[in-house]
């Protein structure tokens, strides 16, 4: 799973997600990608299912891009636990998705089976996405 | 040279975020003329026109006729703005072009003769190093797209900027080196590592979660 190596800090505020994204909404590496269409918080786990369910998809052909990075630490309290005595300690990364991210890029695959593999990666993804082409292809 | 395009325009009086606004509420694109010692001039086009134009795929290395009060008026569009989410155009920027004007456009590479090559055949795959390439030509000599031929290419060749025939006054704007377009790659093993990680199933998910929580309890 998708981890950063080493941090600053340790433990992150919850933040909230506001607005679109300003970055990463344009195809940059293959011919079909997936396009966030609500804002989420995305975890390392949920990445990892999508992109084995799209590689999986894919068999031996095909690359396929991650454009997202779950860098923030989410913290979680033990069970049975009373509130209070301090923030918990971390779980698990997830990464903030703005609405127009492009999340996975993928190539060298039909557009139909692109479009499948992007499909049941979305359904890894608990945010509502979209399958895009690169501009100019008539598929 | 690709086909030239004709757009229908109207001009608009203001300019501005609060003006461009209003003209997006009543159903048009803004979009802006610049260029050619003139002044800028403010217009508005038809969204459905400038969508199927941009859908074509080489309208940026288009020439552009925007008809304005009966005028035409010969353009190349320089950037195109999308919504982030929705993808619809919200702004046109054209530059005005004369007979002899140097431009710099970015020019689609197209790729054929896909099953000629034994490379992807014996199942590599083509890493397209660069979807489009910018090139400095005359305004009026835009290439539509840049052809490259496969046949014959083996797995680990690369396709590169001397190898593609460039129409007569075009030049790659890239000219200190020979740069790579494509290259055949060999099948990636990805397939094979994720076999392994499935055959673990359950177990394996669980180990990475101990991991991490290991990991954690290590760094406090």
């Amino acid at each position: 799973m998708l981890q950063p190596k080493r941090t600053k800090f340790r433990k992150a505020h919850k933040g909230r997600i506001h607005g679109n994204a300003k970055g990463g909404t344009e195809l940059n590496f293959g011919m079909f990608g997936l396009k966030a269409q609500e804002p989420a918080r995305v975890t390392a786990r949920q990445i990892e299912a999508a992109r084995r369910a799209i590689t999986r998809h894919m068999k031996r052909v095909g690359r396929v891009w991650i454009r997202v990075f779950p860098d923030v630490p989410v913290s979680k309290k033990p069970t049975e636990v009373r509130m209070g005595k301090g923030k918990g300690s971390p779980e698990f990364w997830m990464c903030r998705v703005k609405p127009g991210r492009i999340m996975f890029e993928i190539d060298g695959v039909s557009p139909d089976v692109a479009r499948q593999a992007l499909e049941l990666g979305a359904a890894k993804l608990p945010l509502k996405c979209r399958t895009i082409v690169r501009v100019g292809e008539n598929v | 040279m690709s086909e030239a395009l004709t757009l229908n325009a109207e001009k608009r009086s203001h300019s501005g975020t609060g003006a461009a606004r209003a003209q997006r509420r009543a159903g048009k694109v803004p979009a802006v003329i610049y260029g050619g010692g003139k002044d800028v001039e403010n217009i508005c086009l038809d969204p459905v026109e400038v969508t199927k134009a941009y859908h074509r795929g080489d309208f940026l290395s288009a020439l552009v006729n925007v008809e304005m009060e009966g005028k035409p008026l010969q353009v190349i569009p320089k950037e195109i703005q999308t919504h982030p989410v929705k993808g619809q155009i919200m702004h046109v920027d054209f530059l005005r072009v004369g007979k002899n004007t140097l431009v710099t456009v970015d020019v689609p590479v197209h790729f054929s003769n896909e099953e000629e090559s034994p490379g992807l055949k014996r199942g590599g795959m083509l890493n397209i190093v660069r979807h489009d390439v910018e090139l400095k030509c005359p305004a009026t000599d835009i290439p539509a797209e840049l052809k490259v031929d496969l046949t014959g290419l083996d797995i680990g060749d690369s396709v590169k900027i001397s190898a593609i025939d460039l129409p007569k006054g075009a030049v790659p704007t890239i000219t200190d080196r020979d740069f790579t377009i494509a290259t055949i790659a060999a099948p990636t093993l990805m397939a094979e590592e994720e076999e392994g990680a499935e055959i673990t199933g359950e177990e394996g998910a669980a180990a990475e979660g101990e991991d991490t929580t290991e990991g954690d309890t290590s760094s406090e």
